[in-house]
């Protein structure tokens, strides 16, 4: 490995502590002034932090994070009003309180978009109006706590400084001091954030911002997993909350403002989505840009500078700065996606796969059984399941077939969990699901593979492999060991380091199949498998298949019947929602009326 | 309670939520139909309003100033689609932020260009007397004017090409694409659309709301909430949204406090997310 | 150790040249949605200064004026006010119109020890050895008002106002005139600064069938209200009065059908005729021409700067213990709206309280002037000759 390449891997938290011994070094020698300012920008880029830890990472645009700034800014000034006094630092009564109630802010609000199962687009327009809200809210919002007074729009002033020493005779540091303390803060949230993010959480985050239904279809309680992520986004916001009220010994309901909320987006943009480090250039970067812009009497058209740079932005600079950067030293890096092009056809070794199902069995039991009850779903007036009652077993490949509008998706969904019936029970093994989440039926050994190919393209393939193992064995060596075999049954060692966007259609496919395999599921669903398939990887799927059906429940939903005919397995016909028939191929094949109603004539349709 | 104490509540409640639709229908137009929350609607109302002022005080009747307004609105608009949002199809988050950034430029570009006071043109000073009680009469105008944006729009997407083709693109993209129906033009169109009715919305209210540079602040938090509340169903969705938050809050807000009819809209609207988070139309078999 | 070494003598590199000249330092918000207030205060700074210059500056020595555009962003005065003072080191600071950012720089002037005027009419109880306040409080104006308009309508009072500070504040005044003056309170409503549609509102006065109104829109949204009151036809029934309609010219926003009969009272309209606003008006236009009537918060501006050029000029210094002592003798000045006395004890203004009347072209005329009323709640309250070390905003009990 080079020494680029060595730098580049330790450039996340090599060069942010360059940085922080940089600024700390600046701090002894610069003028106060600046040192106030500069001061401000850091907390900002605490803030701007907190922003790209849902958005860049979690993949939810919050317009919020104001609002758990201001929140965690007035609960942390209370603390601070009416502690100082009596122990002298301000310190650790405001910041830890300022975070902690940011936090629980964040992760309330957080519950309420994420258990609903809010779409993107409902979800950021609440969090907006709750900023607004609270806006228009602290503007009348009067009360007292101790020596605290909460004044409503005239804000909350006496505010103590930041206060490192003991005792009611210690002083505020002065602003060269403040700016370092900042410095140091930021560093603090800034390094436990990224070990957060590379932590199995952090990736779990990571894959729900690149496909939220595959996380879910792994297992993860995805969720649980963005209330959590939203709670800690929020803490760093309130941590940035209660420094920015020790740093201006004053709070006002303009913390709330549309002018304030602009500010996180644009930093975390200039700065580069995404990198956690580039809040902090985008915050350095508009600080000083709006400093020097309003620094007089004559242009002040700061807000509208910053609306048609936000504008520009979005547009022309998605990366940002570090964005652009990073993208710049990878052309000089060597490409780790050249493997990709040297990979050959994906052929399935029948010992290897026999092997890894037969420990399975022994680590999570043996296969279950995947049946319905009279399962009855409706969509207006239409009833695309209508009463289905049917068990699938293991030993032979189990397949649904149906012309067009048959009902055997809707039927799917219904078991995966992705619809809810109406009436009617699903059952895995003798668990009743029928109203259980997705990643609950998965834990049960639920494993699904959908007609397209879902990989966390981000990722290497080996990564997409391990999160997927890890998910059931929740152990690293374990899910590392399971990964590995399953790696190489599908052939694809030379290729672990790919990420998984740069794999062939097929490969997708694959590595997708071979994910639900890392799970050692125990039913089986896979939803048209073989479509846009080439013949020899249909007939590797083939083999698979009926591999799998040894060991565990497998349920085929297919419209090729080729396809279904080298299964030789258990066919049943599904007809407008209902069970039509069933039997073998040859014997469907032969029966008259599957061949009416897949020919559309006229007594069945 | 006295009757007629309660019949102008009813009534001004039904106006009050006539309003509130006419500053929502555009946003709604846009969201329906290409799954964008302009975050700018504000703002094209204001300059809807703003046009309207303008042309009146330049000596036009009131009344002609409105297609105005409206054109200038959906020139802005269709400028707008063809220069950013064409750009981020398909990257809501990117398109909200920059509308959301246009929103903010238009807001100061207006401080700049007509300052913070302008004159107002004033409501016809005509009321109606119901028992003991008076009433303006051009808020209970507004809804009229409610009922027949409603009845344009349906009309529009049912019996003009562009509307046929703007709810095949969304209903079936890919066939539409499929039989040459041109998603980016119908997309500046519906764009357009949508800020036409904000910028009609700012003239005919401009009797009822000066004209100011943040005018369009004031409608967005509730027009925001109803459209999202309201979901895909454009037309039912959002009347039917505007109707029961709207009215629901100005019948609060008249026997208990203003702050109160706040309470309800925003609490009602947490519920209503809660129990759909994909707004209330969302498996609405009808799509208008 | 270091550290204190270097910024010492940073601070006495850059304070080298302070001692050459009187600096004055002026944050208003020239842009943003409160620049109708912000350009005014920050043009009536600059003629008072260019008058004051032009008669050879205070103490021999011309005035500079160094500015800062608050953008009308809070965040923006903690920033300038602390520019102003660190870098730059202002001898005085003329600065602010909302209550918000007078609280922003109060502790910041406070721990630096700088002279800081608020020309702006307020809710009143501001009260520090640093900060003088120019514009009237709000129960400075409700006093007369109050008790004027019981005279002239009838005691049932209903209140409009905004639900933030100055709104409850002037609220709970008009509860205690009433009380004082024989009228009673027969309902109120607070409404958010977003509200757009009054119509609960109106029902709800025309339900407590009031004498009269005390109607107090901030912002232009709010003065909708008063078209949808005009239109309801309640303005035949009921007076409607108001202590800040005309501070942001909201005569020229609502229509002539509204705005006609409307009672405003404040410490300076243009329309107040004495030789002294003659003189400041006509200076007024000639730079700045008439496009806008003048607000009071500009006038506040003029007399804040007036005042501070009087007291150095009677101390022989800008040394602020001196210019302080020399505010607090009792200064007073001729005014465009009349003579204004700085109380010693309160830091406040005894000034004229005009209460004047709508017309239908967009302006007003004088209905009565009230002269001399003193700011009676910060006398009461705020000795700062007894006491310099109050630094508070007094708030009447229970707000």
């Amino acid at each position: 490995m080079t020494l680029s390449q060595r730098l580049y891997r330790a450039s996340a938290w090599l060069f942010p502590a360059i940085a922080v011994a940089l600024a700390l070094c600046l701090s002894f020698v610069m003028d106060p002034y600046l040192a106030f300012l500069g001061a401000s920008w850091v907390i900002f880029g605490i803030l701007g932090l907190s922003l790209d830890i849902v958005w860049g990472r979690g993949g939810f645009l919050s317009l919020g994070q104001t609002a758990f700034f201001g929140l965690g800014g007035y609960l942390g000034a209370i603390a601070a009003v009416n502690l100082a006094p009596v122990i002298g630092n301000t310190l650790l009564p405001t910041l830890p309180l300022a975070a902690l109630f940011g936090g629980l802010c964040a992760g309330v609000l957080g519950a309420l978009i994420f258990l609903a199962r809010m779409g993107p687009l409902q979800a950021t327009i609440l969090s907006y109006t709750f900023t607004l809200l609270l806006w228009s809210l602290t503007q009348s919002l009067k009360f007292a706590v101790g020596k605290a007074v909460v004044g409503g729009d005239n804000g909350m002033s006496g505010i103590p400084g930041i206060v490192i020493g003991f005792g009611p005779h210690a002083r505020a540091l002065p602003p060269n001091g403040v700016f370092a303390v900042c410095v140091i803060v930021a560093a603090l949230a800034y390094f436990a954030t990224l070990a957060l993010m590379r932590s199995t959480f952090g990736r779990v985050v990571d894959c729900i911002r690149l496909d939220i239904q595959k996380t879910e279809l792994l297992g993860y309680d995805v969720r649980r997993v963005q209330v959590v992520n939203m709670a800690w986004a929020g803490a760093v916001a309130g941590l940035a909350g209660g420094l920015f009220a020790l740093w201006s010994n004053y709070l006002n309901p303009s913390m709330f403002s549309v002018q304030e909320a602009l500010l996180p987006p644009i930093h975390v943009l200039v700065g580069g989505l995404g990198t956690l480090a580039g809040p902090f250039v985008g915050a350095l970067t508009i600080g000083g840009l709006s400093f020097w812009l309003g620094g007089g009497v004559a242009g002040g058209q700061t807000t509208l500078i910053l609306g048609i740079v936000l504008v520009l932005l979005v547009l022309f600079l998605r990366n940002g700065i570090l964005g652009a950067f990073d993208q710049l030293w990878r052309r000089f890096l060597p490409d780790p996606n050249a493997a990709a092009r040297d990979a050959g056809e994906v052929r399935i070794n029948v010992g290897d796969l026999d092997r890894i199902m037969r420990e399975a069995e022994i680590q999570v039991g043996p296969a279950k059984t995947l049946s319905t009850d009279r399962v009855f779903k409706q969509f207006g007036g239409v009833i695309p399941v209508n009463n289905v009652s049917r068990s699938f077993a293991p030993g032979r490949p189990m397949a649904l077939i149906g012309p067009n509008g048959a009902g055997k998706s809707s039927y799917l969904k219904t078991c995966v969990g992705v619809y809810q019936p109406e009436g009617g029970r699903v059952m895995i093994g003798d668990t009743d699901v029928t109203h259980a989440p997705i990643f609950r039926r998965v834990r049960l050994g639920m494993g699904v593979k959908n007609q397209k190919p879902q990989v966390f393209g981000a990722l290497s393939v080996y990564d997409n492999l391990w999160t997927a193992a890890f998910a059931r064995t929740r152990n690293k060596a374990k899910a590392a060991d399971v990964a590995g075999r399953v790696l190489a049954m599908l052939g694809m060692t030379a290729q672990a380091a790919v990420e998984a966007q740069a794999l062939s259609h097929g490969q997708q496919q694959w590595l997708d199949i071979g994910m639900v395999l890392c799970l050692a599921p125990r039913v089986v669903l896979l939803d048209e498998p073989a479509a846009g398939m080439t013949n020899e990887e249909t007939r590797e799927l083939s083999l698979l298949v009926r591999t799998l059906a040894r060991h565990t429940t497998v349920v085929v939903v297919e419209h090729d019947m080729d396809f279904v005919r080298t299964l030789e397995g258990h066919v049943t016909v599904l007809h407008q929602g209902e069970v039509f028939t069933e039997g073998d191929i040859d014997s469907l094949r032969a029966d008259e009326r599957v061949l009416d109603i897949y020919l559309g004539r006229r007594q069945h349709v | 309670m006295a009757p007629d104490f309660l019949a102008t509540v009813l009534l001004s409640s039904l106006s009050s939520a006539a309003i509130l639709l006419i500053a929502t229908i555009g946003l709604a137009v846009v969201f329906g139909l290409m799954g964008v929350i302009n975050l700018a609607h504000g703002e094209f109302l204001m300059i809807g309003a703003y046009t309207a002022l303008t042309v009146t005080q330049a000596g036009v009747p009131y009344v002609l100033s409105i297609p105005v307004a409206v054109a200038v609105t959906m020139a802005i608009g269709a400028l707008v689609e063809v220069l950013v949002i064409s750009r981020l199809y398909g990257r809501i988050f990117d398109t909200m932020l920059a509308t959301w950034g246009i929103s903010i430029a238009f807001y100061q570009l207006a401080v700049l260009t007509f300052g913070t006071v302008s004159p107002g043109i004033g409501m016809p000073q005509i009321s109606v007397q119901i028992g003991a009680y008076s009433l303006a009469v051009y808020p209970l105008l507004m809804n009229g004017v409610a009922l027949a944006m409603l009845g344009f729009v349906y009309l529009l997407m049912t019996r003009s090409v562009y509307g046929m083709k703007a709810r095949a693109s969304i209903q079936v993209p890919e066939m539409a694409r499929a039989i040459g129906i041109s998603s980016a033009r119908v997309n500046t169109m519906t764009f357009a659309l949508g800020c036409g009715l904000a910028g009609f919305a700012g003239a005919v209210l401009l009797p009822i709301v000066p004209a100011t540079p943040s005018m369009g602040f004031a409608f967005v938090i509730k027009a925001f909430l109803t459209v999202v509340v309201a979901g895909p169903v454009t037309l039912t969705g959002s009347a039917l949204a505007a109707l029961g938050l709207g009215g629901g809050a100005s019948v609060t807000a008249s026997f208990l406090t203003s702050v109160a009819g706040d309470a309800f809209f925003f609490v009602a609207t947490a519920l209503l997310l809660w129990r759909y988070p994909l707004g209330i139309s969302a498996r609405w078999r009808r799509k208008l | 150790m270091k550290k204190l070494i270097v910024a010492a003598s940073l601070a006495i590199f850059a304070g080298g040249s302070a001692f050459a000249e009187t600096k004055i330092g002026a944050i208003f918000d020239l842009t943003g949605g409160l620049n109708i207030y912000g350009i005014q205060q920050n043009n009536a700074l600059e003629l008072a200064v260019e008058q004051i210059n032009a008669a050879g500056g205070v103490l021999g020595e011309p005035v500079t004026v160094v500015g800062y555009d608050a953008q009308s962003e809070l965040t923006k005065y903690t920033q300038f006010t602390t520019t102003a003072i660190l870098r730059d080191k202002v001898d005085v600071l003329f600065a602010g119109l909302t209550s918000s950012s007078r609280e922003a720089i109060r502790p910041i002037v406070q721990a630096n020890n700088t002279l800081y005027f608020y020309p702006s009419l307020y809710e009143g109880g501001a009260c520090d050895k640093q900060t003088f306040v120019t514009g009237s409080s709000a129960s400075q104006q409700l006093d007369v008002l109050i008790e004027w308009a019981i005279k002239k309508y009838g005691p049932k009072i209903y209140i409009m106002a905004p639900d933030y500070n100055f709104g409850t504040i002037s609220a709970h005044w008009v509860h205690e005139y009433a009380k004082q003056y024989g009228g009673e309170v027969v309902g109120e409503d607070f409404l958010a600064l977003t509200v757009t549609d009054y119509a609960p509102t109106i029902q709800k006065i025309q339900q407590s069938a009031p004498d009269f109104v005390v109607a107090l829109p901030v912002g232009a949204n709010q003065t909708g209200f008063l078209e949808q009151f005009a239109a309801a036809g309640l303005k035949e029934k009921m007076g409607v009065v108001s202590t800040n309609y005309g501070s942001g010219n909201q005569q020229v926003v609502v229509s002539p059908a509204a705005g006609a009969g409307l009672i405003a009272s404040q410490g300076y309209f243009q329309v107040v005729d004495n030789p002294a606003n003659a003189a400041f008006v006509a200076a007024w236009t000639a730079k700045y021409g008439s496009s806008e009537p003048i607000v009071s918060v500009a006038v506040d501006t003029w007399n804040a700067v007036h005042l501070w050029a009087a007291a150095v000029t009677k101390a022989g210094s800008t040394d602020i213990a001196a210019v302080t002592a020399a505010l607090e003798s009792g200064l007073s000045f001729d005014a465009p709206n009349g003579t204004v006395t700085i109380e010693p004890g309160s830091h406040h203004l005894r000034q004229n309280i005009y209460i004047v009347e709508g017309d239908a072209n967009h302006s007003f005329k004088v209905v009565e002037t009230f002269e001399g009323v003193a700011p009676a709640y910060e006398n009461a309250k705020c000795d700062l000759i007894k006491d310099p070390t109050i630094a508070t905003q007094f708030t009447p009990e229970g707000m």
